[in-house]
């Protein structure tokens, strides 16, 4: 192979003082409109025209195909909807799954804002970067500046034709006489320009003043990698300090005021807060004669029971089940998420749970048992004692002897 | 560029023929009005019914006429060019306003029946007849009925000012008519909003006087810009059939409606959707209601008949520029259109009046026609008595030559 004859499917770079192409100058719409339908009846393939303003009609007079661009920006909106449903499918349903407001893990109406924003985000961005690559944009030279009459009235009045030798029909006579046949004004063989000098100054600073602008670049990331690294004492500069920081003393901190050093201020002996007297050691922690009592302090009733079951029912079912037999729906859901960590509620139903004397329930009621959460500071006092009768009647009801049930349901019974 | 289009042998007048349909229209509405009207006197356990099938087809030709005149108003508003070929169909539509607020009698004769808040029940809960109570400064007849007069003084004035000197401008060809009509365009718009917001609230929303949604205007206004998109473009392709405005009227202006319609068929769901998604969310009792009452049985169905039909089917049939160039296409996607909005207003009155059956009966197709007819002889008399087209409107030109890039 020949060193300098380049395969023929390799496009030549341009070398200056080729021809690049032939332009025509019109001052008008019309003429060019005509002229541009000759040109394409022709059958050339690599020419435009250029106007300083759109021009309905140009497409069709140039024979240019619709654009595609329509459908890349519908293939876009469609993934950009498919994407975010996955997107929060997966994130709400999958990776973290977790029940807001009673609604379901897979949940479509909340979705939807989403899934259209992410269409449109798609859409748009496909559309404009589309635009520009069809465009073949941004190009930031193009040969036929080397024609001054373009150069200087292409934006403004003027209105060109340029068909560019790289054509395989392009003939250099042939299509001066096709634009000449036309009624441009001008019609110019446009040379390739020699690539400019680079200019003096250039050459001699160029570089040394990029390195020193790149190294003025760095300053600013390399002083924020150092404040980042370097460790202080003294506390961070804060330009809004919203209510970070209160003068107020938290638990467990010093306070230089107290002979003791310390802010929280130990109880001063002798003395009970309001409303904690709790004086009634039965009432209040279920104790009696330093034993676990086994009674209630107040008579049973039925309304006690059923208050009792009304509490039961709002505070312990979500653990202990509806019928006490230990799988509430929090329960099995945290035995099905990690089985080997997770303690089952106990049965209350269960031989321990009956033996326990009252005392001793009433106390896990308060204050919690091993891994079970303490009630009292959220069940009133009566409550829990409600609650621990509807216990009893719970278990009363799993093994109630036959003699309980009613005579006219004893045939029920297997 | 594109030659302007030779519109001085176009026929640009509706003539006798309109005269004819119009008179025609004129009876057969007199006639379905009337017997709707003693079908009412004579069956006194069919007044609620009726009272309600009356009020679904007054909010419909109300949401078309209302719909007409914001066209008008937005192309003022926007100093839009391309419409003007169009605008004069869009007066013609606002014109039936006046005839609407005649029609808006008998709403007021059937107030009893219409609003629970007229004459509360006697069982109603506690807290229900506090609620009616709390409202009561509002939600009261007399208060109701000057709120109704000023809505109907307000879009009588608009629509009277916008025609009344549109078609004077045919006559003088006064460019500064457009100018008076531009500058007044804000306020009118604003006026506009406000009472057909309150309208929709006073009108449909007090059905259910214990439910309220803030977006519940936006709703009807949406149905309203797309009823007056799909019914100016239906009476363009009509016209044209009939021989009128036949170059005045290009694919390009098509287009443009198409792109409105479509435009505002989405509105129309993303409002749907947002009053739903936050009642949805919220999940309250007394806002749920109301959903709920549409989401079951039947009328779950027509739900579900709205969503394909009023926004999925449009929203397929005419997203591509290929069928809103194809006036025959895109006026039948516009009939289709006009049908369900009939059915979203039915939606938005009766479930109120029957919860668990949609009770479609031939009330509605008798007040349909009869409102129908007289609201269109309303609009082919006013028509037919000037030009199709604002001949003498200073945009017009840039009117005809208009062409979609
Ligand atoms: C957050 C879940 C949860 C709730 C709510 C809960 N429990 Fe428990 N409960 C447990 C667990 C877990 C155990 C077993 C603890 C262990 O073995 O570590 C338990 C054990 C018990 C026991 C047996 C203690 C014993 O004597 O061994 C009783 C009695 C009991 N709960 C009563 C109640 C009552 C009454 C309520 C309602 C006020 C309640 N629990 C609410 C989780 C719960």
């Amino acid at each position: 192979m020949g060193e300098n004859i380049p395969p023929a499917d390799v496009p030549v770079v341009p070398r200056a003082g080729t021809v690049y192409g032939v332009l025509a100058e019109y001052d008008g719409v019309a003429p060019l409109l005509e002229a541009a339908a000759k040109v394409r009846d022709g059958g050339y393939t690599y020419w435009d025209t250029y106007t300083p303003i759109p021009i309905h009609g140009l497409d069709e007079a140039m024979g240019i195909r619709k654009t595609r661009l329509p459908w890349v920006v519908f293939g876009a909106g469609v993934s950009g909807a498919l994407l975010a449903l996955l997107m929060q499918w997966w994130m709400n349903a999958f990776n973290y799954s977790y029940v807001v407001s009673g609604k379901p893990l897979l949940n479509l109406p909340p979705y939807i804002p989403i899934i259209f924003e992410v269409t449109i985000l798609l859409s748009a961005i496909t559309a404009f970067l589309g635009m520009l690559l069809l465009n073949k944009l941004p190009q930031l030279y193009h040969s036929w500046f080397a024609s001054r009459a373009f150069a200087r009235r292409v934006t403004t009045d003027r209105f060109f034709i340029g068909i560019e030798a790289r054509d395989p029909k392009f003939d250099i006579a042939e299509v001066r006489a096709l634009l000449g046949s036309t009624r441009a004004s001008q019609v110019e063989t446009v040379v390739e320009p020699a690539a400019p000098a680079m200019p003096e100054q250039v050459r001699k600073y160029g570089l040394p003043v990029a390195v020193l602008l790149l190294a003025v670049a760095l300053v600013p990331p390399l002083l924020i990698a150092k404040a980042r690294l370097t460790p202080r004492n003294s506390p961070r500069v804060q330009v809004i300090a919203d209510m970070d920081q209160q003068p107020k003393f938290l638990p467990q901190q010093a306070n230089p005021l107290f002979l003791d050093d310390r802010a929280m201020r130990p109880l001063v002996a002798g003395t009970v807060a309001v409303h904690h007297a709790n004086l009634d050691k039965f009432l209040y922690q279920g104790i009696a004669e330093g034993q676990w009592a086994t009674g209630f302090p107040m008579p049973v009733t039925t309304t006690l029971v059923a208050r009792g079951q009304a509490r039961f029912n709002i505070y312990c079912t979500a653990c202990h089940g509806w019928d006490g037999a230990g799988n509430g729906p929090a329960a099995v859901q945290g035995a099905a998420r990690s089985p080997e960590s997770w303690v089952m509620p106990t049965s209350l139903l269960d031989g321990v749970v009956r033996e326990r004397p009252n005392g001793h329930i009433f106390n896990t009621i308060s204050n919690g048992i091993r891994t079970m959460p303490a009630y009292g500071d959220q069940i009133p006092v009566a409550d829990r004692w409600a609650i621990l009768g509807y216990v009893r009647a719970l278990q009363l009801s799993q093994a109630a002897p036959k003699a309980l049930v009613p005579a006219e349901r004893q045939a029920e019974l297997r | 560029m594109a030659e302007v289009a030779d519109i001085r042998r176009d026929n640009v007048w509706l003539g006798g023929a309109g005269r004819a349909v119009a008179i025609v229209a004129g009876a057969v509405g007199a006639v379905g009005l009337g017997i709707g009207g003693a079908i009412a006197w004579a069956q006194p356990d069919q007044r609620a019914h009726f009272f309600a099938s009356y009020l679904t087809n007054y909010c419909y030709f109300l949401s078309l006429g209302l719909g007409g005149l914001f066209l008008v108003l937005l192309e003022h508003l926007a100093r839009a060019g391309w419409s003007v070929v169009v605008r004069r169909l869009a007066e013609g539509i606002a014109s039936t306003l006046p005839v609407l607020c005649l029609l808006f009698l008998p709403v007021l004769w059937g107030m009893g029946y219409l609003y629970p808040w007229v004459n509360p029940r006697g069982d109603l809960a506690e807290h229900l007849q506090h609620l009616l109570e709390w409202k009561r400064p509002y939600l009261n007849t007399g208060f109701f009925g000057v709120r109704a007069g000023i809505y109907l003084v307000v879009w009588l004035a608009i629509s009277y000012y916008y025609l009344a000197l549109s078609s004077r401008q045919d006559r003088t060809g006064e460019p500064r008519l457009t100018l008076r009509l531009e500058g007044l365009a804000p306020v009118a718009i604003i006026l506009f909003g406000l009472t057909l917001t309150f309208a929709s609230f006073d009108w449909m929303m007090s059905r259910d006087p214990f439910w309220y949604s803030t977006i519940f205007g936006v709703y009807y206004f949406a149905g309203c810009v797309v009823g007056g998109f799909a019914l100016v473009t239906v009476v363009a392709v009509l016209l044209q059939r009939g021989g009128r405005l036949v170059s005045a009227i290009s694919p390009d202006h098509y287009q443009d409606l198409g792109k409105y319609t479509f435009g505002f068929i989405v509105f129309w769901a993303y409002i749907a959707f947002s009053q739903y998604l936050l009642i949805w969310y919220g999940n309250i009792p007394e806002e749920t209601q109301w959903y709920v009452r549409r989401s079951h049985g039947p009328w779950g169905g027509v739900s579900v008949l709205l969503l394909l039909g009023h926004f999925v089917l449009p929203f397929v049939a005419i997203i591509s520029r290929w069928p809103k160039r194809r006036p025959a296409l895109l006026g039948a996607v516009c009939v289709w259109i006009l049908g369900v909005h009939w059915f979203d207003v039915y939606w938005l009155v009766m479930p109120e009046y029957s919860a668990t059956a949609v009770p479609l009966s031939w009330l509605d197709v008798v007040l349909f026609v009869g409102m129908g007819g007289v609201c269109t002889a309303r609009a082919l008399l006013w028509l037919g008595r000037r030009p199709l087209i604002p001949i003498r409107d200073p945009r017009l030109e840039e009117s005809l030559a208009f062409e979609n890039a």
